[in-house]
């Protein structure tokens, strides 16, 4: 097998593709190329760290601190997409849980590191499920009200000082604190590699791009917010702890210091924001400046960095390392890789659906759905047979779409419920309706921009499988099928429109499902395209699972359905086999609007 | 007692308005433009530390000083929008955040210029410093002053916006900003004069609020997040919405500094505003915003 990466392919649209070659084993390396200034960055750091003197040392410990804090804010705002602007919270949370383990409980620096990064992340967990509801601005400045109630508590609380704050005890030895917070840096570093390279990573990567996606591929958006928030979290308060071991004081402006924060999101941006090596490469860079700019304009420092932030959102969002990525260095590298051989291709895993769930079977039981006065879906009763195809047609605004919402778990039905198998499902999140067995697609295509071909199917497929090596097998296997593996490592954009399609019902594939919703799946399909996506559907039907399929007009199903049902102003008004269905006067009249008096007055 | 609750009302209601006053601008620049500007509070600081210059050195009472600081700050907005905004590339939640990663450098560089020009002090203006007595209920001058000018300002702008021509065009882009430029609307020169618009109503907030409330170079932060919990209060982009909001913010201050110090009353706001965000993501009017 291939073992080389080709570091010099053109630039992409997206500023983070990694080309390998299908079968290439070579992903699952890291690249030398980026370890290399890793460890020469290191290795000068710690031979500074001896050889330099108090103000070099110094220089470094808090450089350090700061690639630990940008490490952490780029796993929630850059991986997740949840900017915050108060991750100081967490760093001011750290410093004082650290100060008050060390000043009354007289605990050594680092069990008292270790309670400040634990009680972080203890509090991230119980915010988390608040916080993390809210979303862009909301978010961001929730956390900034955050961090300034911490402030106002620490400035409060007498235990602590108050405004004045108080005095901790240090080793005294700065040697010993910069290596240890040099340590902590490169673990940072480490580990935000470990979770790109991991399921969890694009689960986090899937939830920033497309959350209602990422819940349809069976990702419990959720639960992977807040265990970022709260990895972030820990990071934020050890960088906290180590803050105020190294100085030795602690009050609640320089603990919740909004320059701190400042600093944090500066650093991120001009390095990279959600990726590996930009919030070392930023940290470090701004680090120098700031002692230059501190060294020389000391009262115009914020201004030069405020300036920075605008030039940098304004000529390159993704910061210093996706202009590397343009030339193909530093890119992030797809997670895991097809299973080499074709043995996996040539002979297909059976298809789990109903030879092993042979009671399969979605029903939906007066179902309804109001948007305030307006009945979107109307008493609607459904069922699917295994194998079989089942066409949902009507006009538009018919509630098809509604419908899917309700049986897939996007919305809970105002009455009714639903039925699989003797399971209900009425009320189950979207991500646990996907893993039982009812995947669906999206009637507008909602691929995940940062995911690779191979990436969006494995993600569905991993969330179903604990084993990788099942996983990886399965989506080689899905992809082969529905012709898409040679190009697994291209992202989605550089597909057409109708491979798009393919690939979204590869990712509900992938679920292993029993029911399989199609949401116009074969809108703007190519002829040959179509005839793909038939075989697929065949191929599933063969192995007992069921479709139902949402068309707006019956020719791209009509010759696989079995049945039809037809629904207008969100009632059924016609069901039975499709050819007759089709010539029924009320669905005639339904499609060419005569129909609008008789069925428009409710 | 019941002495005591007439006035916290009163005082509570009248100190409604000076918050209204604070959030007009950031509402209408979010109305108009779906984003927030982080820089809003320092512009206010800085239309604030204008006054008081103006006052010093030409004794210029805040209510003349009031367009001189909406004028400044209004060519800052037009500069701002027109420099930096204009320029961001993306489009969704990608534009939304560049925008706040902007305007959030945008308000360091304020922050720190005020600083550099006015000095780290708490500063404020003598202005007014006499009571209405209304039997024995004594409300301030000042804040009787302030709080109708808020009101006189957040009307004229809601009469502009509903009933000229001009008004609505900003209204149109603010709904559609697809369907305003399909009717022939000069979308970036309206985006333009709302950023300025609402940048000028920031610095004559400023003015008027530094009577009230003593500021310093680095109190901007503080006034972004209050302006922004009015305007999440009353659903973003809603004026009616925001004038209710406002209103309970007033009260809201009103009674728990009273009632619990003014550590607390911070530290209320901020707890406000986040419970609202959660239970109410919408705004207290409930109707649906873009959350």
């Amino acid at each position: 097998m291939r073992a080389e990466t080709q570091l010099t392919e053109t630039a992409s649209p997206l500023d983070v593709v990694k080309p390998v070659r299908p079968g290439a084993t070579a992903a699952k390396k890291p690249s030398i190329l980026e370890w290399i200034p890793f460890a020469i960055g290191v290795a000068t750091a710690v031979t500074l760290a001896f050889r330099g003197n108090g103000y070099v040392v110094q220089v470094l410990t808090s450089t350090a601190i700061f690639v630990v804090m940008a490490c952490g804010w780029n796993i929630i705002s850059g991986l997740v997409g949840y900017v915050s602007f108060g991750q100081v919270a967490f760093f001011g949370l750290g410093a004082y849980i650290a100060a008050g383990l060390i000043v009354n409980f007289q605990l050594p620096w680092y069990l008292a590191a270790a309670g400040a990064g634990v009680g972080a992340a203890v509090v991230a967990l119980a915010l988390g499920v608040i916080m993390l509801r809210l979303q862009g601005i909301f978010f961001a400045l929730g956390m900034f009200g955050l961090a300034r109630i911490g402030q106002i508590a620490a400035t409060s609380l007498e235990t602590t000082g108050g405004a004045m704050g108080e005095t901790v005890p240090t080793t005294g030895d700065s040697l010993s604190t910069a290596l240890t917070v040099i340590g902590l840096a490169c673990a940072a570093v480490i580990l935000t590699w470990f979770i790109l390279r991991s399921r969890f990573g694009l689960q986090l990567l899937a939830t920033r791009d497309d959350q209602i996606a990422a819940k349809g591929a069976g990702v419990n958006t959720q639960a992977v917010k807040v265990k970022a928030f709260c990895i972030s979290a820990c990071l934020a308060g050890l960088a906290g702890a180590l803050y105020v071991w190294n100085i030795g004081y602690v009050d609640p402006t320089s603990a919740f210091n909004g320059t701190i924060e400042l600093q944090t999101i500066l650093m991120v941006l001009v390095g990279g924001i959600g990726t590996l090596w930009g919030p070392a490469v930023g940290a470090v860079l701004i680090a120098l400046i700031s002692q230059v700019l501190w060294a020389r304009f000391p009262m115009e420092q914020q201004i030069i960095l405020g300036s920075i932030v605008i030039l940098v959102v304004i000529l390159a969002p993704g910061g210093l390392v996706s202009i590397l990525s343009r030339f193909g260095w530093a890119c992030r590298r797809p997670v895991w890789a097809p299973s080499t051989g074709n043995t996996a291709m040539q002979t297909p895993v059976a298809c789990q659906a109903g030879a092993v769930h042979p009671d399969g079977i979605l029903r939906g039981e007066g179902l309804s759905k109001h948007f305030g006065g307006v009945a979107a879906v109307d008493n609607v009763d459904l069922h699917t047979e295994s194998g079989k195809i089942l066409a949902i047609i009507g006009p538009n605004g018919a509630g098809k779409s509604t419908l899917f919402d309700l049986l897939s778990g996007f919305a809970r039905p105002t009455s009714g419920k639903v039925c699989f198998g003797n399971r209900e499902l009425t009320g189950l999140k979207p991500h646990v309706v996907a893993r039982s067995g009812v995947a669906r697609t999206f009637q507008t295509s909602r691929l995940f921009p940062s995911l690779t071909i191979w990436e969006t199917v494995l993600l569905a497929s991993s969330s179903l499988h604990e084993s990788r090596q099942t996983a990886i097998t399965e989506t080689t296997r899905i992809l082969a099928e529905v012709g898409l593996l040679n190009s697994w490592p291209d992202f989605p954009e550089r597909l057409s429109p109708g491979q798009q399609r393919l690939l979204e019902i590869a990712r509900a594939l992938a679920l292993h499902p029993r029911v399989l919703l199609l949401d116009e799946a074969m809108a703007g399909m190519t002829p040959q395209e179509i005839a793909r996506v038939h075989a697929v559907l065949e191929h599933a039907v063969a192995q007992g699972c069921s479709v139902v399929a949402i068309e707006h007009v019956l020719p791209a199903i009509a010759g696989l359905a079995s049945r039809a049902q037809v629904l207008d102003f969100g009632k059924t008004i016609a069901e039975g086999v499709p050819a007759e269905v089709l010539r029924d006067p009320v669905v005639i009249d339904a499609y060419l609007g005569v129909g609008e008096q008789q069925y428009g007055n409710n | 007692m019941l002495h005591d609750y007439v006035l916290l009302t009163i005082t509570g209601l009248l100190w409604g308005g000076v918050y209204l006053l604070m959030a007009e601008g950031l509402n209408l620049i979010y109305g108009v433009m779906k984003v927030v500007n982080l820089a809003h509070g320092d512009f206010i600081v800085a239309g604030g530390l204008l006054a008081v210059t103006l006052f010093s050195t030409h004794q210029l009472s805040p209510v003349t000083a009031l367009p001189i600081a909406g004028v400044v700050l209004l060519l800052v907005g037009l500069a701002v929008q027109t420099g930096i905004l204009e320029r961001l590339a993306g489009s969704g939640s990608q534009a939304e955040i560049r925008t706040l990663l902007a305007t959030f450098g945008l308000s360091y560089i304020v922050s720190n210029v005020a600083l550099l020009l006015w000095g780290g002090q708490v500063q404020s203006i003598p202005f007014l410093e006499g009571s209405v007595n209304i039997g024995s209920l004594a409300i301030p001058e000042n804040l009787l002053v302030c709080s109708l000018l808020a009101f006189i300002v957040a009307g004229a702008v809601h009469f502009w916006l509903t009933q000229t021509i001009s008004g609505k065009s900003v209204r149109a882009t603010a709904q559609s900003e697809l369907g305003a430029a399909a009717c022939g609307l000069n979308i970036k020169l309206i985006r333009a004069v709302t950023f300025a618009l609402g940048s000028g109503m920031a610095g004559a907030a400023g003015a008027v609020m530094i009577v009230l409330i003593p500021f310093q170079a680095n109190s901007g932060g503080d006034l972004t997040v209050q302006a922004f919990t009015v305007i999440a209060l009353g659903g973003l982009g809603d004026y009616v919405g925001a004038v209710f909001a406002a209103l309970l913010l007033g009260l809201t201050q009103s009674f728990t500094s009273y009632f619990l110090g003014s550590n607390a009353a911070a530290a209320t706001v901020y707890l406000l505003f986040i419970v609202v965000l959660i239970f109410r993501p919408q705004g207290l009017l409930g109707r649906a915003g873009r959350v």
